[in-house]
């Protein structure tokens, strides 16, 4: 197979993608349900953030994607002619028929979620304040100097009653991350999947913080890659600002 | 060595039915109680005598109204261990065989029940994954054992076969348990790796899944067990803990790819039973996902660690036919059914005192690890009769 023909997009693909775009556009729903791998069915509904009335679907693009599989971008209109785009990946089915294996709106945003802002215990409230005054803050004792994350009553080194929290430049590598793909509640619904990187800080003493990768659609992290924390503004006055993470340009 | 060595052991294993989560006819507290009507009916035992109480993970039946419920002529221990999700299974087991060591019960069930209706969803992990979690999208377990696992491959080097490992095995193990929730739904290699991503490197098939159910055991003292019916089970040793630096912190763990079985920890238990890793005859690896029961397998040594991992981890040996140390007997969380690891504890014992679905040929050792990379983490070592 030459690389032309490994690139050219398979007919019945193209029907079967333009038909689901417009099955999703009318809310034909079980014509779009019949689209989905079936293990998957509950993951990719909520995966994608959809209105419940749209006015008109377009493909914009289908590419080879690699394992015998491909990508689609459908732009959709909705009802006050604006639009938005999902990305959509589909693979060959036992059937023969193509379904889609996975499905995100494009480009990627971070979630918000509801559990947010300060703990009920309180420890951790002057790092929620920091961020809204534009810093990171840790839990570092006054006495003995020592960084403690997450923040404990007392400084678990020294016993010291006087602890306090200082700013941390948020510049540091990334220790860990996972890609989620699981909608394990409604407000990741629209950002899925999403990576969760953990960052150790050498100006914390290498504490580690949590914080969503922003940007991170199609690029897989790699652990040690350096990262730079940007505070991004909630959406609304429920939620609270949050660290993003960012790949530094020479490690993306 | 020492006098705690084989003095209690377990008399009775009663279990429910597992139903998918939601859909159990009876309440949390009624399961319990039947399990813990099944464990004294497998044991001989009247229910009436039971005295003791012994649960985890914030069990949402209080021990005093399990007695309460089975008209019990006294309770004399009543126990909960803290720390969240299975960690404390194990835990629950070695607190019954303290209270009866120490002469202050005869007869203390271990239960853990859960029903979706009762408790809510994702009773395992309540409280446990506050707003630094949260608010950045990490909600589940799932996820927290993902960031770890990932560090386990990527840095330390276990192949991601050693995961697909576990879950095979447990999954080949289950389609001898009719009592499976994966009985005759079989999961090969290719299955595994066509199944969809929850949180990389997790897939479907490395996630254990809440069910409704409940499973108890009667730990006695052993001079009394010939009181009863059956082999009993003899508790060799046991152990809980956190190491220093190991807590609660928003995923600053030191050794932070361990399943947190420091070494201390498994010495002790090892030390308490006179025995080592090798003597292991069969083992039940709590494996709410699949990286963290790989991580517990390194630490209690029973596989080497990094790349090494890839060639002991593989489904003949952890399976009963051929296996160097079969793994999850029954089907395991993954594929027996999870109600908090309780399921683990019943197959244990079940290895010594019998009815397994999957016997290990002259098992005198069968080790139970409790949660790995929780909070707190646990295990217990029973033996035969041969070992005391």
């Amino acid at each position: 197979m030459t690389a032309e023909q490994s690139t050219a997009v398979p007919p019945d693909l193209t029907r079967t993608v333009e038909a689901h775009g417009k099955a999703v556009a009318t809310g034909d729903n079980s014509a779009v349900l019949a689209d989905f791998l079936p293990d998957r069915i509950g993951q990719l509904i909520a995966s994608a953030d959809v209105p419940a009335q749209l006015k008109g679907a377009d493909v914009r693009a289908i590419t080879a994607a690699g394992e015998g599989r491909y990508d689609a971008i459908i732009r959709y209109t909705t009802l006050d002619d604006q639009w938005f785009e999902l990305r959509s990946r589909w693979a060959r089915f036992d059937d023969g028929s193509w379904r889609v294996f996975s499905v995100r709106n494009i480009p990627d945003t971070p979630p918000w979620m509801d559990i947010t802002g300060p703990s009920p215990d309180g420890l951790d409230t002057p790092h929620w304040e920091g961020l809204r005054a534009g810093l990171l803050l840790l839990q570092r004792c006054r006495r003995c100097a020592t960084w403690t994350w997450s923040p404990r009553p007392i400084c678990p080194v020294c016993h010291s009653f006087d602890t306090g929290f200082e700013p941390v430049d948020p510049v540091g590598t990334i220790y860990s991350w996972t890609r989620t793909w699981q909608p394990f509640t409604p407000e990741s619904t629209g950002h899925l999947p999403y990576v969760v990187v953990l960052v150790e800080l050498p100006a914390a003493d290498g504490c580690r913080v949590m914080g969503v990768l922003a940007h991170a659609d199609g690029l897989t992290p790699r652990i040690g890659a350096a990262v730079r924390g940007e505070i991004e503004q909630p959406p609304d006055d429920r939620h609270w600002p949050l660290l993003r993470w960012h790949l530094e340009e020479q490690t993306r | 060595m020492n006098g705690f060595r084989g003095s209690t052991a377990v008399v009775g294993v009663g279990a429910t039915d597992y139903f998918k989560r939601g859909t159990s006819p009876l309440s949390s507290a009624q399961l319990v109680l039947q399990a813990i009507l099944r464990a004294c009916d497998d044991a001989g035992a009247d229910p009436r005598s039971i005295d003791g109480f012994v649960s985890y993970a914030e069990d949402s039946s209080e021990g005093l109204a399990i007695g309460a419920a089975l008209g019990v002529r006294e309770v004399r221990w009543s126990t909960q261990v803290w720390g969240g999700g299975g960690g404390a299974v194990a835990a629950a087991v070695n607190a019954a065989a303290a209270a009866v060591f120490s002469g202050q019960a005869n007869c203390v069930a271990v239960y853990r029940g859960l029903s979706e209706a009762s408790d809510g969803r994702r009773a395992f992990s309540k409280g446990h994954l506050g707003h630094l979690y949260a608010a950045h999208g990490v909600l589940a377990p799932a996820q927290v054992c993902a960031l770890r696992t990932q560090r386990m491959l990527e840095v330390d080097g276990v192949p991601p076969s050693a995961l697909e490992a576990v879950a095979l095995a447990g999954y080949h193990h289950a389609q001898r348990n009719p009592r499976a929730v994966a009985y005759g739904q079989p999961v090969d290699h290719d299955r595994y790796q066509a199944s969809r991503l929850i949180s990389e490197p997790l897939h479907l098939f490395d996630c254990s899944r809440e069910n409704d159910g409940a499973t108890a055991i009667l730990v006695v003292n052993a001079e009394r067990a010939g009181d009863y019916r059956g082999n009993p089970a003899y508790i060799l040793s046991g152990v809980q803990g956190a190491a220093a630096g190991w807590t609660e912190s928003a995923e600053n763990e030191d050794r932070y790819t361990s399943a947190g079985f420091h070494p201390a920890l498994v010495q002790r238990l090892w030390a308490g039973a006179g025995i080592g890793a090798a003597d292991v005859d069969v083992a039940q690896v709590y494996e709410n996902f699949t990286g963290p029961a790989v991580a517990a397998m390194i630490d209690f040594g029973l596989c080497p660690p990094g790349r090494a991992a890839g060639g002991f981890m593989t489904v003949e040996n952890l399976t009963v036919e051929r296996g160097r140390l079969p793994i999850n007997t029954a089907g395991g969380n993954i594929a027996e059914g999870f109600v908090h690891g309780i399921g683990l504890v019943a197959e244990a014992v079940r290895q010594i005192r019998g009815g397994s679905p999957n016997p290990v040929a002259d098992a005198d050792i069968s080790l139970m690890i409790g949660g790995p990379m929780a909070p707190l983490v646990s295990s217990t070592l029973f033996g035969s009769e041969a070992t005391v």
